[in-house]
């Protein structure tokens, strides 16, 4: 290798950037090459001078007293929410969304269906068979939903949904089923699809999640900033929602929640990943 | 570079490394919740490197002072945005890049090339007598400037971040939105640039 091919080589040396083998070689060569120990001294002694570089400019109170104007102008930070300031940015920078990823698309076409499906199924009424009870044994204040389960419902497990589904699905090991258990082996519950939407959700998030990771290096630091920030309210929502179906596995009120939730996921990552 | 400490904060030391990170961490969090006197802080101990990164790049005074206010501004509409409470400053530092590319965009680049003095440089390459120390440095420092001002924007960043605010090239990367391989290169190509011009100057100062 000639003495030209090593010299960023030594400079990632000098800044401290090479791990161990390749600082080595490095090492290796410098010992035995008196050019490029040569150009090791100069970037050494530029380094030098340009530790010395004074600027004609500084940190005057004027500069605070700016900012201190400008800051007390500006409406209070907890005024408008991390989500709002994002969807104002998006609405003001995207003006027509355009297509997200097909494959993400599709999923959150169905999952949309699936949802009004879920909701128009639940205010109907005689087919909902979740247990109306909720974990702490008093009784869910919603309407649609009856006041007592089937025979046979699992105890509430670590994923809510799973309960909402294994209620309602009519497997052998959950115990003899009624009517309603045999109904669900022909026709999706409302549990079940409910089941199925999140699943679409969850896959059409790890796709835009993907595409989003592969442009944060391009992204500004500001919006990346915003959006981070609203992405953290929106999981803390699903979080939320998420515990509010698990202690009121039946309340269509608390789905709801928890697939809007989801859906408002899928909007601020499509945005952000069709940019 | 080190992150906000608790003497830089606090204006008193700090043993603790984890009482450090608190402190810092507290701080931001006020200053997240409204607290004025928390963001003075976090301007009182982050201003100076933003404006000397500013000023690299602008080579302007009043517009680096212009600039850095605008960048702290941004930052305070925004700190509800910042995730990661260890990196604020590598977060301030992409404010002020977004600040300063923005301006740089909107003024005509032909004003920012500044021809560097040739018969300054050729008379100290031409053996003249040393100038003394402190007329060398200001003269230095006039060629320095003018020298990163002929670095291309991308250069100019990668070249100042490194080789005046040490930052890594990790946090290099963040800053400026480029891969690794490409600021290796710009910073590469830079310090070819600036050594072209600084050389002079390298050796009157080491005859000093």
């Amino acid at each position: 290798m000639k003495c030209e091919s090593w010299m960023p080589l030594i400079e990632q040396r000098a800044d401290g950037e090479l791990d161990e083998r390749a600082a080595w070689q490095v090492d290796q060569h410098l010992a035995a090459c008196r050019s490029c120990a040569a150009f090791l001294e100069r970037l050494r002694a530029e380094q030098a001078v340009y530790a010395r570089y004074e600027r004609d400019v500084e940190v005057t109170p004027a500069i605070w007293a700016a900012v201190e104007a400008k800051i007390r102008e500006e409406p209070a930070q907890g005024a408008v929410s991390a989500l709002a300031r994002l969807r104002q940015w998006l609405s003001a920078t995207v003006g027509a969304p355009r297509l997200s990823p097909a494959m993400a698309a599709v999923l959150v076409i169905i999952a949309v269906g699936v949802t009004l499906g879920v909701i128009s199924l639940k205010n109907s009424g005689p087919a909902v068979p979740p247990n109306g009870v909720a974990s702490n044994g008093s009784e869910s204040n919603t309407p649609a939903t009856p006041p007592s389960g089937p025979p046979g419902v699992k105890p509430p497990s670590s994923n809510p949904l799973d309960d909402v589904t294994a209620a309602s699905k009519g497997s052998g090991t959950a115990g003899p089923r009624g009517r309603a258990g045999s109904r669900a082996s022909r026709n999706p519950t409302p549990a079940q699809l409910v089941r199925e939407a999140e699943q679409k959700y969850l896959t059409a998030i790890a796709i835009l999640s993907r595409d989003v990771r592969h442009r944060r290096s391009n992204m500004d630091p500001i919006v990346l900033a915003r959006f981070d920030s609203a992405l953290g309210d929106i999981d803390r929502v699903i979080a939320e929602t998420r515990r509010a179906v698990r202690q009121n596995p039946g309340d269509p009120i608390a789905l709801h929640y928890l697939l809007a939730a989801y859906s408002k996921k899928v909007d601020a990552l499509r945005e952000m990943a069709t940019d | 570079m080190t992150e906000m400490t608790a003497t830089g904060v606090a204006g008193r030391p700090s043993g603790r490394a984890g009482a450090v990170m608190n402190t810092s961490q507290e701080v931001i969090r006020r200053a997240r919740s409204g607290d004025e006197e928390a963001f003075r802080l976090i301007f009182e101990r982050y201003s100076r490197p933003i404006i000397s990164f500013i000023y690299d790049m602008v080579g302007r005074r009043e517009l680096a002072e212009d600039l850095t206010q605008e960048t702290f501004v941004r930052a305070h509409r925004n700190l509800g945005g910042l995730r990661d409470e260890t990196k604020l400053s590598t977060w301030l530092f992409g404010i002020a890049k977004n600040v300063t590319r923005e301006s740089l965009r909107s003024r005509v680049r032909e004003d920012l090339k500044v021809a560097i003095d040739d018969d300054r440089v050729r008379g100290l390459s031409d053996g003249g007598l040393p100038p003394d120390r402190e007329l060398l440095n200001r003269e230095l420092n006039g060629v320095i400037r003018d020298a990163l001002q002929n670095l291309d924007d991308d250069k100019r960043a990668v070249f100042t971040l490194k080789i005046f605010q040490q930052r890594s090239y990790e946090e290099i990367a963040e800053i400026t939105g480029s891969s690794i391989p490409k600021l290796k290169t710009d910073l590469h190509r830079a310090r070819a640039e600036m050594r072209r011009r600084i050389e002079p100057y390298l050796r009157v100062n080491h005859e000093v």
